[in-house]
């Protein structure tokens, strides 16, 4: 197990770096100039070409991407094209970026409690009316698309019913994030409750748990001690596949609802073609992603015992 | 000797998509105080699913128990409430199963699956039964248990993992212990030490022992009575030595027929049952295993023949009862003959 | 007392039973397990119900996806518009019908390129192990490393002009490019790049046990060439869960494209879409509401999701007998 954690360590910062070139050269290659960009499209070209120089964009491709590298590792990403012309792209990041992982992490606690006890509830009542109502439930919630439920729940809460705020961002202890987090919640909490289900009844069929029967415990003690345990270990793995998805899927919902985040400034880079911007954000989302991941593979060799002692 | 266990016409349903599958039919047998009767029959025969239903571990649903009585130490286990079953498992009968790979729990230590069941029955503190639990492990021959109490399941081989079972199985010194194909899953020479293990711990706890497996031969030296099952019920009971000198119903004897035989000068062949055991969701009238029996008449297509006494403490459940030693013989005969 | 030789019997009927009976034996079994699952049936019928809705769309919708009438912009559902018209006049019933034409040609198309990369990538993963499972997998951790939605924005800003500066050449692709389909497929298939590491870790680990098998082995030791025995032995093994996975990309690959309509990436009016047509709605609703072109669209989305899910649970249930009971 040691030896699979060090051998993930050591492939991690290339891992990265492979991540980092790939989105360098498309940012490279793909739009065009940006000096032509930044000075618009009828410039003088010698101006353009000063700038280019200026910019350090005439030199060779490897020698551009290690200044990238090396200034990235340095918290620049360079400037906003576009946008928010001049601008780091590293101060338009922090904000946003701060504001995703807080909206996400609302989310994640939120959809793992109320998930995983959905799905053992529904594992108990396995095969009743309840758990055919649960899983139904689960499959509506997984199956709705974030651009119907969020204006459904808008118009509803926050015209019709004029209940709730309709969006913005106050931090995550107001009234402004319950939609929001409501709307992010109902895919991971469905795919908690279903998959904590699935877990518990197989493992509930399993032969250990006859043996804990078998040896008289109580069903609760067989329940909570001998079973649960063994049916959450495996949701560690779709935890660390969901943040990815997670952070993305936040995008519809922030833009929908106005949110600062990662999400709407990714759109707004995207429409303004503001390639730096876009550049620093798959590569930031990526590398936490990454790392996220190896967390995950860490945390399993404390919570499993078989990975631990391979 | 009194008695410690008697099963009454037991009968166990399941009930499936595709139908009800008539798992346990009828079953009746006993078991005597220190006593060791061996349960024989093929995958399929239900004599798991009968041992499970004494337990009361069928799992319901889908499983169903339709019928029966089962008589221990004054009770019918199958009358009495959920709270005074679980204070007969693990502590009165205790039950061990067939894959110790998969037995236990992968994500607990050893220690906290031997002392759960005794600060459960018998009421210890944690010290107690760590200490208690230690000696258990001395006692199944686990080398140094002092240091691997604290492993997990996965860190001990198949045959450890066994004895780390019958440990588990044995630390109330229950009554009766019930093992399920203890040794089908380990290497042979594993399989020899646990059933010698077994018999020692019998002798010294003096309980009564169930032993399944589908090996007539690992029955030998280990059981006192046998009862053969084919399709969910008792085809055959007899005193374990009687059993293999003179069996009376055609399954055993082709069950006998198809264990090799090392005392044997020349090389036989070996003769399979033809055919496959019944259909339990369209269960047959008549004899179960009257298609692929070489003696059917045409009364055992019709009716179910009954368990009757041949000879004294012999049953068995056939129209023809033929002479297992003749045709043994003969066959032996035969067989030497074609070889030479 | 007879011997064993004289009552001997042979009940056995002899066994000839052809390779057709025995396929359309499996085929009805899997039918007969398929439709005892109440909701998957459904699930086939509403996609099948689409599919012809879609195909058939020309003569089934009574008004064209682009016919402008500005003498009935605006209207609410009546008779002959029974979901109303939009700004433009344009009718919002057969707008709906257009856009399932638009959902069920993506969503394959999307799957696919995904689907094809994932199953060989992992059959040969797995199958050949060694230093190419090492480079299939670690091009997969970079692969996965990539949040999905935000990568195809960044092929849809970098590699989507040139491509469609470069198709527009050709007049006959030009107005699918002017229809945003160009567009929209670099993103999804900028998605399929990125999903594909997911299907080939799950055929992987298929076939890493399908290779212990004995008619694997069997097959090698005749002789059976590595390519012949990854397509004819090891592939249709690995099946199931690819069936599964299919079914269920499809659904999100509806929903992607919905998503990325809504957003204002991909597919462009005045071609049809679902997601384009909740997001009118969802930007003018202020003034006019009409929520029924809310609920509309983004009720047939949802089934067309629904649908391809249940089919999948449904599948699964029907490939995997063993997991049945639970």
């Amino acid at each position: 197990m040691t030896a699979y954690l060090v051998r993930r360590l050591l492939w991690m910062p290339f891992l990265l770096l492979i991540v980092t070139f790939l989105t360098f050269v498309l940012g490279y290659y793909g739009p065009g100039d940006p000096a032509q960009l930044l000075l618009g499209q009828h410039s003088n070209p010698e101006a353009v070409e000063r700038l280019r120089h200026e910019l350090g964009l005439d030199r060779p491709l490897l020698v551009q991407f290690a200044d990238y590298v090396w200034r990235a590792l340095h918290g620049d990403f360079g400037e906003s094209l576009t946008m928010a012309r001049g601008r780091p792209v590293s101060d338009l990041l922090k904000r946003s970026l701060s504001i995703t992982l807080q909206l996400n992490a609302v989310v994640l606690v939120v959809s793992l409690l109320v998930g995983v006890p959905l799905g053992v509830f529904a594992a108990l009542k396995r095969n009743t009316w309840l758990d055919y109502l649960t899983m139904t439930g689960v499959v509506v919630a997984i199956s709705l698309p974030t651009f119907l439920i969020a204006p459904i729940l808008l118009w509803l809460f926050a015209y019709k019913w004029r209940l709730l705020p309709p969006g913005g961002w106050n931090g995550i202890f107001s009234r402004n994030i319950i939609l929001p987090v409501i709307v992010m919640s109902a895919g991971p909490i469905a795919v908690f409750a279903r998959q904590t289900r699935a877990n518990l009844i197989d493992v509930l069929s399993q032969e250990y748990i006859r043996t804990a029967y078998a040896k008289g415990l109580h069903e609760r003690r067989i329940f909570f001690v001998h079973a649960l345990r063994n049916a959450l270990i495996p949701l560690l793995t779709i935890l660390g596949l969901m943040l990815g998805s997670l952070v993305v899927g936040s995008f519809i919902t922030e833009t929908i609802f106005g949110i600062p985040g990662v999400g709407r400034l990714a759109f707004q880079a995207f429409f303004s073609r503001d390639y730096p911007v876009i550049m620093a954000l798959v590569l930031l989302i990526a590398i936490g992603y990454a790392l996220a991941n190896l967390l995950v593979d860490i945390l399993y060799a404390f919570v499993d015992p078989r990975i631990r002692y391979q | 000797m009194g008695r410690l266990l008697e099963v009454k016409n037991l009968e166990t349903r399941f009930h499936t998509q595709d139908g009800t599958v008539h798992a346990v039919n009828g079953v009746s047998f006993y078991v005597d105080e220190g006593e060791t009767l061996g349960v024989v029959g093929e995958s399929g025969s239900g004599k798991s699913v009968t041992m499970l239903s004494v337990m009361r571990l069928i799992p319901q649903p889908p499983g169903e128990i339709t019928n029966g009585e089962v008589w221990f130490e004054g009770r019918d286990l199958l009358k009495i409430d959920k709270e005074e079953m679980r204070e007969v498992r693990g502590n009165r009968i205790a039950m061990i199963f067939q894959d110790p790979m998969t037995s236990l729990n992968p994500v607990l230590t050893i220690e906290r699956q031997i002392t759960e069941v005794l600060e459960l029955h018998l009421g210890m503190n944690h010290q107690q039964a760590r200490a208690r639990a230690i000696e258990l492990l001395k006692m199944v021959g686990i080398p140094a248990a002092e240091e691997r109490i604290d492993s997990y399941p996965h860190q001990f081989s198949g045959g450890m993992r066994q004895r780390v079972m019958i440990a588990m199985g044995l630390a109330c010194h229950p009554r009766l212990l019930i093992a399920d194909e203890p040794t089908t899953a380990l290497d042979v020479t594993i399989q020899a030490q646990i059933v010698e293990l077994v018999k020692r711990l019998r002798d010294e706890i003096g309980m009564s022992v169930i032993w399944i497996t589908h090996d007539l031969a690992l029955l030998a030296g280990l059981a006192d009575r046998i009862i053969v099952m084919y399709a969910g019920q008792i085809v055959e009971s007899s005193p374990v030595h009687e059993l293999y000198k003179n069996p009376r119903h055609p399954y055993t004897i082709g069950l006998l027929q198809s264990i090799p035989r090392l005392d044997e000068k020349q090389r036989e062949r070996l003769q399979a049952i033809e055919g496959l055991p019944p259909d339990l969701i369209d269960y047959p009238t008549g004899c179960p295993f009257a298609p692929r029996c070489r003696f059917a008449i045409e009364k055992c297509w019709e009716v179910d023949p009954p368990l009757e006494e041949v000879s004294k403490g012999h049953y068995s459940a056939c129209w023809v009862k033929p002479e297992g030693a003749e045709i043994m013989h003969q066959w032996h005969a035969s067989n030497t003959e074609e070889s030479q | 007392m007879p011997t064993p030789e004289q009552l001997a019997i042979d009940r056995r009927a002899p066994l000839r039973v052809s390779v057709w009976q025995v396929r359309w034996r499996r085929f009805t079994d899997f039918t007969r397990r398929y439709a005892r699952n109440r909701m998957a049936v459904i699930g086939l019928l509403i996609v099948l119900t689409w599919v012809v809705v879609g195909l058939f769309a020309p003569w089934i919708a009574p008004y064209g996806y682009d016919k402008t009438n500005y003498n009935a912009a605006n209207q609410p559902p009546s008779f002959a518009h029974p979901l109303g018209t939009d700004a433009l006049g344009r009718d919002q019933f057969s707008r709906m019908i257009w856009a399932a034409r638009t959902a069920l040609i993506v969503a394959p198309t999307a799957t696919v390129v995904g689907v094809v990369l994932g199953v060989f990538f992992g059959l040969l993963a797995g199958y050949f192990g060694g230093w190419i499972d090492e480079i299939v997998m670690r091009l997969s951790d970079v692969l996965f490393a990539f949040p999905g939605l935000l990568f195809a924005l960044l092929l849809a800003a970098t590699l989507q002009p040139r491509l469609a500066a470069w198709l527009s050449q050709f007049e006959r692709i030009k107005p699918w490019v002017r229809a945003g389909y160009v567009e929209f497929f670099v993103v999804v298939i900028a998605l399929s790049l990125v999903g594909w590491p997911g299907l080939a870790r799950l055929v992987r680990g298929q076939v890493l046990s399908l290779r212990e098998q004995q008619f694997v082995e069997a097959a090698r030791a005749l002789g059976v060439s590595p390519w012949r025995i990854m397509w004819q032995h090891i592939f249709p093994n690995a099946l199931p869960p690819v069936i599964v996975a299919l079914s269920m990309s499809m659904g999100s690959a509806v929903v992607a494209e919905a998503s990325l309509s809504f957003l204002g990436i991909g597919i462009t009016p005045p071609t049809p879409s679902w997601g384009a047509m909740i997001y009118n709605e969802f930007a003018s609703w202020r003034s006019p509401s009409a929520p029924w072109l809310l609920w509309a669209p983004g009720l047939a989305v949802a089934a067309l999701t629904f649908a391809f899910n249940f089919i999948g649970d449904g599948l699964n249930e029907a490939l995997n007998p063993q997991d049945r009971l639970t």
